[in-house]
């Protein structure tokens, strides 16, 4: 917990030591141009006045030229600039021809995951070759422990991909694991620094589940992998059931044999933890729709890149969508397997639209980065998600309050407000603009320098 | 016993009982008249009632006011059609039983270049594909081997003889060279399952081609100043240079699967620069060379129309409408079964063509009598003229039709047994 | 001749799978007129019409007035039949073999469909409306099998066919043995790897799902009870075994794949000890050394024309096997198990005239009626009867032709497959085309 020091001789001489212990013990880079001044365990960091800006709130109209406080790592006020007092202790952020946005949230990446992330948009058509492993009966313990895995636990936190998102207007992200059926558990990231344990918001934020197969194993088909996906979320019920019936009373009853996997499921089959389904072409988005009204998950679909094309079925039953902007066409679309003429075609002209079109049917999403790991690639695609016809507003809205209200976090993040975080991007242009270039990204409170105010 | 020696056995077992359905009867001296039938000659005018006479295995005369000799076995031919045998451009009739074992098929040699390799010296002549084909009304097939790229040596045979030689009409047909298909497994029998491996384009196979026969020709100088004079050393034995000198020197065409319309442009480039013969096989996608193949005289036998189309943008049909548009623009056409378990098939693919805008009368010449062109045995058989081989086909309706019935078949004048390996089956159980 | 267009019916095809056009003006209402119509159960009318109205055929035969707003085609001189049923295909499926283990009737074909799979425009091409497309053969107990319309373009759910049996496939025979295959240093061969083992591991699952349905019995009759134990617990659900249920409870009947005479004769005997239907075995090639056990047991077959000799148990395959055993009373269909011979299964049928004598009316049947039945869905489609769907294939020669082709493929009133328009479209694009390789390039000036 940080607390506020007042202003003495005492926090001068403090301040002194502590950037003194910093210099020595933060690794050089650290007090590079580009990055800020991270508080040392215990400190809180300064104080923000940033001024002259122009403020997208989100949360209500703009303000032409305004003025936001940051203390804390909280937003403390915001306002037009003439009506806001700059507090003695604020560091002033000259912000003149500046915007200044929510810091944008991806719902879903695969950001500093050592192994390679599963190619985005696959075909979801698994292998066909029968394998050799199983004799007469099938073993103990025949699933991977997926469940149960904290994808942090995997994570190597790397600068340049924080810069990069950074860069291009990130301030949380979502990082989900990326490998097998029952991927396991993401986390919750405000990219504030460089350790690992201070960025994370929330552990557990999700279980993942991709229409993929088990290389070598069963299931080897996508059938066998929808099968195993009911199969399991039924027995972690019964798993439950007989919990509580044991609990109850165990006189008389055989006691429930441990099970790590199933005792993981538990929680997002009773208690309605959310649920992320990987949907890699449209017909996957109706399989997990099923799955998801069959066992009343909280559920949400990520990739989701043609589901335009399941409108009618998504408005008759709507779950949250992180639809990322992979643009190429799935290997199974109608699209991709009728020439290479007509597929690229696709790919420029009608997978671009997917967001538009989600919007035209009402059906509401979060744009996400997905598997990419290049921010400035990321906003491409989004100004070309654009030019096919998504509303800037709509963009905007869909990389700040949705995916801060499908994570649950819209309480503290997604808008300029005041009491939330202070995570806040101060770009040159508008966001989505060509040249847009960001110039001070708070995380945290944390301020990080990028691209010079030309004054 | 080895897994492989046992399957052998099993096999001899089981093909043994009919290998007797090979067996042709009657000598070849007999003098046979067929009466009353209505006569389709595929070269000259339809003869609405006529007699074939049959002497010494050739046509001794065919026509409405024929004269039946004395002494001639005669046949009533009332209600029936005569028509020429047909004759497959490419199947692997013989080379291959059972695909998918290994020991029964040989049509696919290890290697890339293989000039040596006759199909004729690994005919099964009493493989039971064979009489199957022939009952249907098919009398001589090209059999050809396949893989690599330069595969080997087809042969023509009449599909009926005790021995592979006695079936031999043309120990020699054609050198075949193989250049990639449209997609990996087109192009040769069996298909690509699996991996392909890297692919090498036409462009960099032709060249290399080229090569070969720069070598083999410089090979023959160098032999034949060898042969003049004794003091020169003799060069060593080239197998690939001999092998490939009947070719290059005009003595025998080449047969070159050649498929993409990219690849059928630099084939004729490449036949006319070599100065070869040439038949192109398979060609699916001749319709855009049309003019191309029609102008520089080159004839084509198609692969089987039992295919899906190569290429999407080429259309549903692109197999289909692809006879009917070489032969309108002039291209002399023939069709093939590419097959050996469905080489009785071979009339089914001339009339889906037929269905598709080839017209009805070429779709039978490209059965007949173009084959019998292009390999170069017109002379002897691919229409019911007088002179010719007596292979006759009498059918109670058009061969082309699914629902006409093959009543006889004349190999050489010699009526031949319809029985085969699916009577034969059909009727021991019949008998329960 | 360049074409360099894409065929506009595909760029047509993709835009309004796109939806962002409506497809089918005709909404289900389509009258065909002037043609010779092959009813397959009521007789051929040489001459007549044939008017289909939201989706069901009303009316057929003799000279039948346009409703206001119908499309009406003129079929003069052509041919109109049913709907051609493909009886036994793999198509419109993200996948077709779990085979990891040889037991796995929990994976349904029914959750992969692929509406997107181009194989659907080829058997529409063929004149075919409807398939049962199954697992393939890797298992003795594969899983359950989805009956679809080859309805292109619209989403996957409305392809489903509901009203048909449902069915569960099992293998025999060499693919299930994995007899091709060498086993990989360090993996075990999977079992069964005889025939002895196949039957053995069904009898064992069928023994399991008896077993567990007792137990389920048991525990729903003493939940019933007034004062149920407290200590009482559930069976655990087992997606595996309820498949199986479903079969001995005559919920879903069995689909076999098999060759020789032996392993079907002895599936037949598991079928009576077990108490369950096999409604079909599939390809059987020496189905007709036991014709007569299948007739009587009512057994029908799915079958190839000629596809034989590929592996040794196709070995006695003869083409005269459908004609044969529709001839001893055996319900037979051809089936084509391939997405490029689906376009050919009239082909196909024709053979029989020649390998069985059959007449060209009961070889159409092998494509129509008689997979129409062996599906469950005989009283909706098979036959052109009012009442029924309007599922019609027009065809330029009559389908038993070898010169024969299909012009037009229709489902319930909406055409889903015009040769017409589609050799139009390619034509004005290759025009097109020529056109702009033609043209001479102007400094600035349009091309």
């Amino acid at each position: 917990m940080r607390h506020s020091l007042r202003g003495s001789a005492s926090l001068v001489l403090t301040v002194l030591v502590i950037n003194l212990v910093a210099l020595t013990v933060l690794p050089p880079s650290a007090a590079a141009a580009t990055a800020a001044t991270p508080p040392a365990a215990g400190d809180v960091g300064p104080t923000y006045a940033i001024r002259n800006c122009r403020i997208v709130p989100v949360a209500g109209p703009a303000i032409e030229k305004g003025a936001i406080i940051v203390r804390d790592g909280l937003i403390e006020s915001l306002g037009p600039v003439e009506k806001t007092n700059i507090p003695d202790d604020a560091e002033i952020v000259e912000a003149e021809g500046l915007v200044a946005y929510p810091g944008l949230i991806s719902a879903f990446s695969n950001l500093f995951l050592e192994q390679p992330a599963r190619a985005a948009a696959g075909p979801g058509a698994p292998s066909e070759a029968p394998t050799q492993a199983r004799t007469q009966e099938p073993e103990e313990d025949r699933f991977p422990p997926g469940p149960g895995l904290f994808v942090l636990d995997q994570l190597k936190p790397k600068k340049p991909t924080v810069e990069s998102f950074h860069k291009a207007g990130f301030t949380t992200v979502l990082t989900a694991p990326a490998r097998g059926i029952f991927e396991g558990q993401s986390v919750l990231l405000n990219l504030n620094g460089e350790p690992l344990r201070p960025m994370v918001i929330r552990n557990g934020a999700a279980l993942h589940i991709n229409f993929t197969t088990e290389r070598g194993g069963y299931p080897s088909s996508l059938m066998g992998t929808i099968a195993h996906i009911r199969q399991s979320f039924m027995d972690a019920g019964y798993y439950a059931d007989r919990q509580a019936q044991y609990a109850k009373g165990p006189a008389g009853l055989k006691r429930t044999e441990y099970d790590p996997r199933l005792e993981a499921l538990v929680p997002f089959v009773r208690d309605r933890k959310p649920v992320v389904f990987q949907c890699n072409n449209v017909e996957d988005v109706k399989r997990a729709l099923k799955i998801i009204a069959e066992f009343k998950l909280n559920a949400m679909l990520a990739g989701a890149n043609e589901a335009w094309r399941a409108a009618d079925v998504l408005k008759k039953s709507p779950v949250p969508l992180l639809v990322a902007l992979d643009f190429r066409p799935p290997a199974s679309s109608l699209y991709a397997t009728q020439g290479e003429e007509a597929r690229k075609k696709a790919e420029a002209e009608i997978y671009p639209a997917n967001a538009a079109n989600l919007a035209k049917e009402g059906i509401g999403f979060a744009l996400v980065s997905g598997s990419n790991g290049d921010g400035a690639a990321f906003l491409k695609a989004v100004r070309a998600a654009i030019k096919a016809g998504l509303a800037e507003e709509d963009a905007l809205k869909a990389l700040t309050v949705q995916p801060a209200r499908y994570l649950g976090v819209d309480k503290s993040l997604g808008t300029i407000e005041a009491g939330k975080i202070a995570n806040i991007v101060l770009v040159k242009g508008g966001i989505f603009d060509d040249k847009a270039q960001v110039a001070r990204v708070f995380v945290d409170g944390v301020l990080f320098k990028y691209a010079e105010v030309s004054k | 016993m080895t897994k492989k020696a046992f399957l052998a056995a099993v096999l001899i077992v089981l093909m043994a009982p009919f290998a007797s359905a090979q067996a042709s009867g009657g000598a070849t001296d007999k003098t046979v008249a067929i009466t009353n039938a209505r006569i389709i000659p595929v070269v000259g005018a339809e003869i609405a009632k006529g007699t074939i006479v049959i002497r010494n295995g050739l046509i001794a005369a065919v026509g409405a006011d024929v004269a039946v000799p004395a002494g001639a076995e005669v046949f009533d031919a009332a209600g029936l059609t005569a028509y020429p045998g047909m004759i497959d451009g490419y199947s692997s009739l013989g080379l291959v039983e059972i695909s998918g074992v290994a020991a029964t098929a040989d049509g696919r040699e290890t290697g890339r270049i293989n000039p040596q390799v006759r199909s004729l010296e690994a005919i099964r002549y009493d493989s039971m594909h064979i009489p199957i084909a022939r009952s249907n009304g098919i009398t001589a097939a090209v059999v050809a081997p396949s893989g690599g790229v330069i595969a080997g040596v087809s042969c023509l045979l009449r599909l009926d003889g005790w021995t592979n030689r006695e079936m031999a009409v043309k120990p020699a047909v054609a050198m075949h060279i193989e250049l990639p298909g449209l997609r990996a497994g087109r192009g040769g029998f069996g298909g690509g399952r699996g991996a392909a491996p890297t692919r090498v384009e036409a462009p960099a196979l032709l060249a290399e081609l080229k090569q070969l026969f720069a070598a083999a020709r410089a090979y023959e100088k160098r032999r034949d100043a060898a042969a003049k004079n004794k003091l020169l050393a003799l060069p060593g034995f080239d197998e690939t240079s001999e092998a490939l000198l009947p070719l290059i020197k005009g003595e025998m065409p080449a047969m070159i699967s050649v498929h993409s319309e990219r690849d059928i442009r630099a084939a004729i480039q490449f036949v006319r620069e070599e100065g070869l013969k040439a038949v192109f096989y398979g060609v699916e996608q001749g319709f855009k060379a049309a003019d191309e193949l029609a102008k520089a005289g080159i004839p084509v036998i198609f692969g089987s129309l039992y295919d899906s189309p190569p290429v999407w943008e080429d259309g549903y049909d692109a197999l289909y409408r692809n006879p009917g548009i070489l032969a309108k623009a002039g291209v002399k056409i023939a069709f093939s079964s590419s097959s050996a378990s469905v080489a009785k098939d071979l009339p089914y693919h001339a009339a889906k063509a037929a269905a598709f805008g080839l017209d009805k009368a070429e779709a039978l010449r490209a059965v007949t009598i173009n084959t019998a062109r292009i390999l170069g045995v017109d002379k002897t058989m691919g229409s019911l003229e007088q002179g010719k081989a007596a292979n006759i086909v009498l059918a109670d309706g058009d061969i082309l039709e699914l629902r006409a019935n093959i009543k006889k078949v004349y190999i050489d004048g010699r009526e031949t047994d319809l029985s085969n390996r699916y009577t034969e089956l059909l009727e021991k159980f019949d008998k329960r | 001749m360049r074409n360099a267009a894409l065929p506009r019916f595909a760029v047509f095809a993709l835009i309004a799978a796109a939806g962002l056009l409506p497809v089918f003006a005709d909404g289900g209402d389509i009258l065909i007129k002037n043609a010779t119509i092959l009813t397959v159960t009521k007789g051929v009318i040489p001459k007549g019409d044939i008017l289909v109205v939201d989706g069901i055929i009303k009316e057929i035969g003799g000279t039948i007035a346009a409703p206001p707003g119908v499309r009406v085609v003129d079929a003069a001189g052509r041919f109109v039949l049913p709907g051609i049923i493909d009886s036994h295909t793999h198509i419109a499926l993200a996948g077709t073999n779990e085979g990891s283990e040889a037991i796995t009737p929990e994976a349904d074909v029914g959750t992969v469909v692929n509406a997107d799979d181009t194989a659907i425009l080829t058997a529409l091409s063929g004149g075919v409306t409807m398939v049962h497309t199954m697992h393939g053969s890797a298992n003795p107990i594969g899983g359950p099998n989805v009956v679809l319309k080859t309805k292109w373009g619209r989403p996957s759910e409305d392809l489903v066919v509901k009203e048909a049996l449902p069915t569960l496939k099992f293998a025999l025979g060499e693919n299930v043995k994995q007899s091709g295959r060498t086993v990989q240093p360090g993996q075990t061969q999977r079992y069964p790897a005889t025939r002895m083992g196949a039957n053995a591991i069904i009898r064992r699952e069928f023994a399991k799902a008896r077993n567990y349905m007792a137990q389920w019995d048991r525990y729903d009759q003493a939940a019933k009870a007034k004062n149920p134990p407290r200590t009482l617990v559930p069976p655990r659900k087992d997606l595996r075994l309820e498949v199986l249920a479903e079969v001995l409870r005559g919920e879903r009947v069995a689909r076999v794949h098999s060759y020789q005479a032996t392993e079907t004769l002895e599936f037949m005997e598991l079928a009576k000890e077990f108490g369950f239907k096999i409604q079909c075995f599939e390809h059987i090639w020496e189905g007709y050394k036991i014709a007569d056990e299948m007739a009587a047991a009512g057994i029908g077959i799915s079958v190839f024309a000629d596809s034989w000799a590929y592996k040794m148990e196709a070995a006695e395959g003869i083409a005269g096997m459908a004609g044969y055993c529709h001839n001893r009373g055996v319900l037979v269909s051809i089936n084509s198990d391939s997405g490029e011979r689906i376009r050919r299964l009239f082909n196909d049928a024709a053979k029989t005239m020649k390998y069985g004598g059959l007449s060209e009316e009961e070889a159409l049947k092998l494509v129509t009626i008689n997979p129409a039945i062996q599906l469950g869905v005989d009283r909706i489609v098979g036959s052109l009867e009012a009442g029924k769907q309007g599922d019609i294939a027009i065809f330029s020669e009559h389908p038993m032709s070898a010169y024969t082709r299909c012009d037009m493929t229709i489902i319930e009133g909406d055409v889903y497959f015009d040769r017409e328009a589609l050799v139009k479209e390619r034509e004005q694009a290759e025009a097109e085309a020529a056109k702009k390789a033609a043209a001479p390039r102007d400094k600035g000036g349009v091309s």
